[in-house]
């Protein structure tokens, strides 16, 4: 909502400083946005009187000017039609910069001196008119300063408007607001009584088909219009809120509303078929072409203003061509109605067309107000533009307009409050706002809101309302007291927290992706058309191709940022992201919510760490399970996760290189994957080097029964370490040779590690040498050597049948 | 034997006048007066020796090593002065220090956590809900039916008639508050979405909502809240905090809650637009209807919510101006935190 301060001035005395005003009315909830001087820059423009027009000797369209501001008397070119000597126009002197940034300067225009320039309203910044020079009342003087005859000088204020205001989309309802923290009342336009309109014995009729969507609707005619442009101080109200003047019928319609709030329309009374106004739905199949130009598809639930045969309007949205006030209409029909803000709003939604009408309808206007702000406008068009007001009129009001009264109880308002109020200082700051206050008894108060304040309806509106006028700041600042209670969190917040932890300790940068991305992910991932992954919750509405469908998986989000990093020189990346992916699930109104815990590792192994003291190698597939098995260490579940690789997975995604890929899992869950991004899809992605990516359920990982925590005694006796080497096929996975060590449950053996993979012609073709180490202790004594040989050979011994192994000489 | 002792002691001096680096002064100290050094070896004789000679040869050769020990000490200091260059090239401690790589949360989760945590020790349980919601709990349930002005206020994404993405954590209010009878203290943490794309807004972004509800909850008491969580939050016990008017369907008495700028202290700047405030939250008493909603009598039971935009305080307190920077995840970015 915009008004200036001098508008403002027009319904209350105000001598208060416009930043005090803009204060206490952000405090009282009508947040100030912004509070700018008008027309600043136009105090060095002045009034000039044209004494002489003649035409330039050298240009047709050219005529040259003799003008004075004052004493002395100069020349001006001008290529404007309207000047003519008498004139008073605004003129710009050498020196100054115009609001476009044009700096007018003493120059010849053909061969003609010209001392300045003489300005139409679009030079000046005040309106989009160009067609000629500004001709300014006789008021003006030359010499004067332009803001000073125009009286321009004014201070613009926008509020940021709630919902629940409608009261205030309107001068005069800030202006209350202002009345009431200075005490005044209020100093309204229209202070005659208001004229009785019954119907009777006028040349017209109104009929309300659908009372329920237009509870009131009042019409007047008025004859005899003349069609002008609206007066200079009519034009500077609507420019200095940025409304275009148009011609005075329209420009007072939209004077009325932004003083009252009160939309009005006027139809072209001789357009009117049958001279009648009809309000009713739409029927099937009906259109109506807006003043817009726009042809509008009506369906059966809106509102439609119509004469005896067609639509003229659509209520409370915008009107229609067919019945528009032209240049040439004479009579006038003027419409001043209340719509159910329900309706209003769906149609407005429905058309995709907002309007000030509209905006305010949907908000609720007082269903008091039709008369009031009718007769204003009748008013002005008697006093601009000739008009002839006829006699009586409509004012048809369905349903009742009976204000609803509602109680307060003292006790309750200070309970919700925290204050300590009496019932005496309630119905002072509810009176300052024109609510009427009965008292009943000590704690109970009758208080009838008055029609313009639609959104008061409930005991809590009016406490709000108290709150509102005390100020905010004047309530106490307590704790509350409620009795101790355990706070259950969010199974996983911890994990989470702990597990981001250990991966920034590793050198991750936390990601976070959008949750909606582009569906064409799939197809760079060269996923199979029947991958169920496919199957994605779509908007109806996205901003872009590109945020379509919400995400499946996270890698393809991580694998977009590291492009997004290459491309800006970084090239070693370690970054994970906790966050959610969403399956459709059948029958289901809601998709399936996952955590996962994803992330992806590119370049050097060790990230952003010193060069002098670090090795520069690239990461590997081993990099990636270490990680992962960090993770599942971290969670104490590393016993219960098998891992699944090489030809085990029957399918390996397409993504990814089928002989990196490992699958974990627990039970016959799968908890999640690694492995090395396709080359192929990463050229998809504009990356050119290696990835290796894992991702998890993290909801699995939040969920999973971690090992109990259990002390051993800790050893008495020495251990003695004794190393196998094993000549096997290139096809024995190493890790099952420690595996098969393990399941021997030999107990004496108590640790055993890989530490060598040896691959050359002492050990042939096709085969590699793996080498271990056991460590050997016992709880009870210290171990001989043959105790020890004795396990140790039976070891091998299963080795080497197991594993097609042959002991490696001379280890 | 004495002679031996003898000899070596004159060996070892003319040997440490002249040498020049504390590098040789150890190997000498070594040679001479180590486990396996020279003196050492010649004293390991002395148990040959007859008996007699024995307590006057100790006692020299205790002499001479203590003797030895002196100069050794005494050429070693003199040393050190003259000795610096060579131990630069041996230990530059002006290179860096062997810092294993390690790297950030994302300031968003940085600043959640702050939050949550404050909120944790006021009390208050963490309850997270669905992004994809269902219109009831996103608006209907909190009186926002459809057709009223308040949906403006949010640029929804729809998924269909009845679901959609949430647009705030709100809906997080009728969630637990279906599930449990007062007292409650909650927070909801979350991604929230609305469709809106420019320097301060991303399609996505963080809120955090909280919520208490008990007999006889009073605004006085979330002023109480909100002070505290302000104090702690920005670090400031004298933070300036003011409540304004405003509205929120869900809330009555709805309020905006602005802070004392933390740029420029209330003095004025280009953050706060010369107002010296900051809108920080939205809160509010829960509105009747909501609490009806779920089966709560608001005569019997009151409370407070509120919600607060986590991107905005990480601008706020990081100085960022361009809110779409969060979502690029750019390493030049996420570094800074």
């Amino acid at each position: 909502m915009k008004f200036t301060l001098n508008w403002l001035k027009e319904y209350v005395d105000l001598d208060l400083p416009v930043d005090v005003v803009a204060d206490k009315l952000t405090m009282l909830g009508l947040e100030v946005d912004n509070v700018t001087e008008l027309y600043q820059e136009l105090d060095s423009t002045k009034v000039a009187e044209i004494i002489t027009v003649r035409p330039h000797p050298d240009a047709d369209r050219l005529t040259l000017c003799d003008v004075t501001v004052g004493e002395e008397t100069f020349q001006v070119v001008c290529g404007a039609p309207n000047v003519k000597p008498g004139l008073l126009v605004p003129i710009a002197l050498p020196g100054i910069t115009m609001p476009g940034g044009l700096k007018v300067k003493k120059a010849a225009i053909r061969g003609q001196e010209s001392s300045g320039m003489l300005c139409s309203e679009k030079d000046l910044g005040i309106s989009e008119n160009h067609s000629g020079i500004m001709e300014l009342p006789d008021t003006a003087r030359a010499g004067q300063s332009l803001s000073e005859a125009l009286s321009l000088r004014d201070t613009l204020i926008e509020v940021d408007l709630t919902p629940n205001r409608p009261d205030c989309t309107s001068v005069i309802g800030i202006a209350r607001e202002v009345a009431g923290f200075t005490s005044q009342k209020l100093n309204q336009p229209v202070k005659n009584d208001l004229p009785h309109l019954t119907g009777e014995g006028v040349p017209f009729s109104v009929e309300i088909l659908d009372p329920a969507d237009c509870p009131r609707y009042a019409a007047r005619l008025l004859k005899n219009v003349t069609i002008a442009p609206s007066p200079w101080w009519l034009r500077k109200r609507l420019l200095s809120v940025g409304l275009r003047p148009i011609n005075n019928v329209v420009d007072i319609t939209n004077l009325v509303m932004l003083e009252y709030g009160q939309p009005l329309h006027a139809f072209d009374f001789d357009r009117l078929a049958g001279g009648k106004i009809v309000v009713r739905r739409a029927r099937a199949g009906e259109d109506i072409v807006t003043l817009d130009g726009e042809k509008r598809k009506l369906d059966q639930e809106m509102l439609l203003i119509c004469d005896a045969e067609k639509p003229v309007a659509v209520a409370g949205v915008m009107g229609g061509e067919n019945s528009e006030v032209v240049e040439s209409s004479k009579n006038i029909l003027l419409e001043s109605a209340c719509f159910n803000p329900i309706s209003v709003r769906r149609t407005a939604r429905q058309l995709n067309l907002g309007t000030e009408a509209s905006y305010r309808f949907e908000r609720g206007v007082d269903p008091e107000l039709q008369p009031i702000a009718m007769e204003r406008a009748v008013q002005l068009l008697v006093e601009i533009a000739g008009a002839e007001a006829v006699d009586n009129g409509y004012d048809c009001v369905a349903g009742s307009t009976e204000r609803q009264t509602i109680k307060l109880r003292v006790s309750r308002n200070n309970d919700l409050l925290g204050m300590e109020l009496d019932s005496m200082e309630i119905t002072r700051l509810l009176e300052s706002i024109e609510l009427m206050v009965t008292q009943v008894d000590d704690d109970t108060l009758l208080v009838t809101p008055p029609g313009f304040r639609v959104d008061l309806e409930r005991e809590v509106d009016l406490i709000e309302e108290v709150a509102r006028l005390q100020g905010y700041n004047e309530i106490p600042t307590s704790m509350p007291v409620v009795p101790m209670s355990f706070p259950e969190q969010q199974p996983g917040l911890e994990l989470r927290k702990k597990l981001a932890a250990r991966l920034v300790s590793l050198g991750f940068y936390e990601a976070i992706n959008y949750s909606f991305v582009d569906e064409n992910h799939f197809d760079r991932l060269k996923l199979d058309d029947n991958d169920p992954i496919r199957n994605a919750v779509a908007l109806l509405n996205p901003l872009s191709e590109d945020q379509k469908i919400m995400r499946t998986m996270i890698l393809p989000s991580l694998l977009q940022n590291i492009s997004r990093n290459t491309s800006r020189q970084n090239n070693d990346i370690r970054l994970f992201e906790i966050g959610k992916v969403f399956h459709p699930v059948a029958d289901e109104p809601l998709p399936n919510e996952n955590m996962r815990l994803a992330g992806v590792i590119s370049g050097r192994r060790l990230p952003g760490s010193s060069l002098l003291h670090f090795e520069t190698t690239a990461v590997d597939v081993y990099d990636c399970k270490g990680i992962v098995e960090g993770i599942l260490q971290e969670v104490r579940i590393s016993k219960a996760v098998s891992t699944v690789f090489r030809n085990e997975v029957n399918v390996v995604p397409r993504y990814i290189q089928p002989d990196s890929y490992i699958v974990f899992q627990t039970g016959d869950k799968t908890l999640g994957a690694l492995g090395k991004i396709d080359p192929e899809v990463l050229k998809g992605f504009g990356i050119k080097q290696d990835v290796f990516f894992f991702d998890l359920d993290f909801d699995m990982l939040a969920e999973s029964k971690p090992e109990p925590k259990l002390f051993r005694q800790l050893p008495k006796f020495p251990s003695v370490d004794r190393d196998i080497a094993l000549v096997v096929p290139e096809a024995v996975a190493s890790g099952e040779l420690l595996s098969a060590i393990d399941n021997a449950c030999e107990a004496l053996v108590e640790s055993v590690e890989i530490f060598d993979i040896y691959r050359g012609d002492s050990v042939g073709a096709g085969n590699k040498s793996v080498a271990v180490t056991l460590t050997y202790r016992s709880a009870g004594q210290t171990l001989d050597d043959n105790t020890v040989n004795k396990v140790h050979q039976r070891l091998i011994k299963m080795l080497e049948k197991d594993f097609q192994g042959k002991l490696r000489e001379a280890v | 034997m004495e002679q031996e002792l003898l000899q070596l002691q004159a060996e070892a001096v003319t040997k440490l006048s002249t040498l020049e680096s504390q590098k040789d002064l150890e190997e000498l100290r070594v040679r001479y007066l180590g486990r396996k050094g020279l003196f050492t070896g010649l004293l390991r004789q002395l148990g040959k020796v007859s008996a007699e000679d024995r307590p006057r040869l100790g006692q020299l050769a205790n002499q001479i090593k203590e003797e030895l020990d002196q100069k050794f000490t005494a050429r070693k200091s003199e040393l050190a002065g003259s000795d610096t260059g060579a131990a630069i090239i041996r230990d530059d401690l002006s290179l860096p220090g062997r810092i294993a790589p390690f790297g950030r949360l994302h300031p968003v989760t940085q600043i959640m956590d702050e939050v949550c945590s404050i909120f944790i020790d006021l009390g208050f349980a963490v309850a997270e809900g669905p992004d994809v919601e269902l219109d009831y709990y996103n608006f209907e349930a909190l009186n926002i039916p459809k057709h009223h002005p308040a949906r403006d206020m949010h640029d929804t994404f729809y998924i269909n008639d009845s679901i959609l993405l949430r647009t705030h954590t709100s809906p997080m209010q009728i969630r637990a508050m279906e599930k449990e009878r007062p007292p409650l203290r909650i927070i909801a943490p979350g991604k929230v979405y609305r469709c809106d794309s420019d320097i301060t807004h991303t399609p996505m972004f963080h809120q955090v909502e909280g919520f208490l509800v008990d007999r006889k909850v009073s605004f006085a008491d979330l002023k109480g809240i909100l002070s505290v969580f302000c104090q702690k939050m920005f670090d400031q016990s004298d933070i300036g905090l003011r409540f304004r008017p405003s509205f929120f369907p869900f809330t009555e008495p709805s309020a905006e809650v602005d802070i004392g700028c933390v740029i420029c202290r209330g003095e004025g700047c280009r953050v706060c637009k010369q107002t010296g405030w900051l809108e920080i939250l939205g809160a509010g008493m829960i509105d009747p209807e909501v609490l009806k909603m779920v089966d709560y009598d608001p005569e019997e039971f009151s409370g407070f919510a509120f919600g607060l935009g986590i991107e905005r305080i990480a601008m706020l307190k990081y100085g960022i101006d361009d809110i779409r920077l969060f979502y690029e995840n750019d390493l030049r970015f996420l570094k800074q935190f």
